[in-house]
């Protein structure tokens, strides 16, 4: 069995043997015990086990969990829903979904707020014009499935806070 | 006592149903469909028919949903041997590796992972749109595949190898997760191209 070293949330984790056909998605929830990452349609096709990658390079992606096996995270630096808040202060995306009530089960949320979250990081290295926000938006949420229909509420969530901050994600 | 009929019966219906766990489980494909040796096209005296007959063998390959699906009309790819449109609703992107939120690599990692049943290669990425293949016929695949400017920039004796050699390519005959493999091997469509490139690569009519 393959042995991987990655680091989650900023912490180390492993080595730690896996088997080749371990899902990530199963390495989270079932060894780690990182559950906030959903299992959803298990096909990558909802996203709700999408978790954030952060590359050497500074940028950041999703990527989901559930169709990748765990031996394909060695040595990556990811993000899971348990790492955004700091110390209980949650983040400006976190704060916006509560505060349009964006998610209703909840079990989608995790992976959009993942994709709002890279998002914003994009933009903050990429800033874009007024006019390009609404398009942007819809285009970075897209692989994202909500069984509740919340697509228009986390939508407005993301604008909220890149209106809120021109200056960082705006030209 | 169970009745022969209904034994039999059951039966079959396990045996369906371990076969279809162990398609979805990508133990193994369908079998792939033949694909002719040149050869095989001997008693073909007139060469121009000759050449055009190795292409029209070939095409086998060419318009399997193993090569279409990645060759799209447009910029979607499709998926399954029904050449269903891809789920997630992906896209091309400005370097054919989807767009910035919705990469391939996001799913299709170095290699296969069957457990999911999720293809995988180190180059996963759909062909350029110049070079659609999907909807054409054989003739029409001919003309293009001819063309560098609709052909990745390639000459005939190129395609050789890129049809031959490309492990990505060479994908579509180890596609595991239940799809169906390309017809025949690699190393046959390979012979099916030098043939045809040295016979002076005529489209079939």
């Amino acid at each position: 069995m393959p042995a991987i070293s990655l680091t989650i949330n900023g912490r180390p984790h492993g080595p730690i043997e896996v088997r080749e056909d371990l899902s990530m998605n199963d390495f989270l929830r079932e060894v780690l015990g990182l559950t906030g990452t959903k299992f959803g349609c298990g096909a990558a096709q909802c996203l709700s086990c999408a978790v954030i990658v952060d590359a050497a390079d500074g940028t950041s992606a999703t990527m989901p969990t559930c169709v990748v096996a765990a031996a394909d995270f060695d040595r990556k630096k990811i993000r899971t829903i348990e790492g955004h808040a700091r110390d209980g202060v949650l983040t400006p995306l976190q704060t916006s979904f509560i505060t349009h009530f964006a998610f209703q089960c909840g079990y989608c949320t995790p992976g959009f707020l993942a994709e709002g979250q890279v998002l914003l990081e994009r933009l903050e290295k990429a800033p874009i014009a007024r006019a390009e926000v609404e398009r942007t938006i819809t285009e970075a949420l897209d692989g994202h499935l909500c069984r509740c229909s919340g697509y228009v509420k986390y939508h407005e969530a993301v604008r909220d806070v890149i209106l809120a901050d021109p200056k960082r994600y705006l030209t | 006592m169970i009745p022969h009929r209904r034994l039999f019966t059951l039966l079959a219906a396990a045996a369906v149903g371990l076969l279809s766990a162990a398609l979805a489980r990508g133990e193994g494909s369908p079998p792939a469909a033949p694909l002719a040796p040149p050869a095989s096209f001997s008693a073909i005296a007139d060469p121009a028919e000759l050449s055009a007959a190795y292409f029209a063998e070939l095409s086998k390959v060419l318009t399997s949903p193993r090569c279409t699906n990645c060759h799209p009309a447009g910029d979607r790819p499709r998926q399954g041997d029904a050449a269903r449109p891809h789920q997630p609703p992906v896209f091309r992107g400005p370097d054919g590796k989807g767009l910035t939120s919705l990469r391939c690599a996001m799913c299709h990692r170095e290699a296969n992972f069957d457990p999911a049943g999720m293809p995988g290669h180190p180059h996963w990425q759909l062909a350029p749109a110049e070079m659609a293949w999907e909807g054409k016929t054989p003739r029409e695949i001919c003309i293009q595949i001819k063309e560098p400017a609709r052909n990745g920039g390639r000459s005939v004796e190129d395609l050789i190898a890129h049809i031959g050699d490309d492990t990505l390519v060479g994908w579509a005959w180890a596609p595991g997760g239940g799809r169906t493999p390309a017809p025949g091997t690699q190393a046959e469509a390979k012979a099916l191209v030098r043939a045809w490139v040295e016979s002076g690569a005529v489209c079939p009519k």
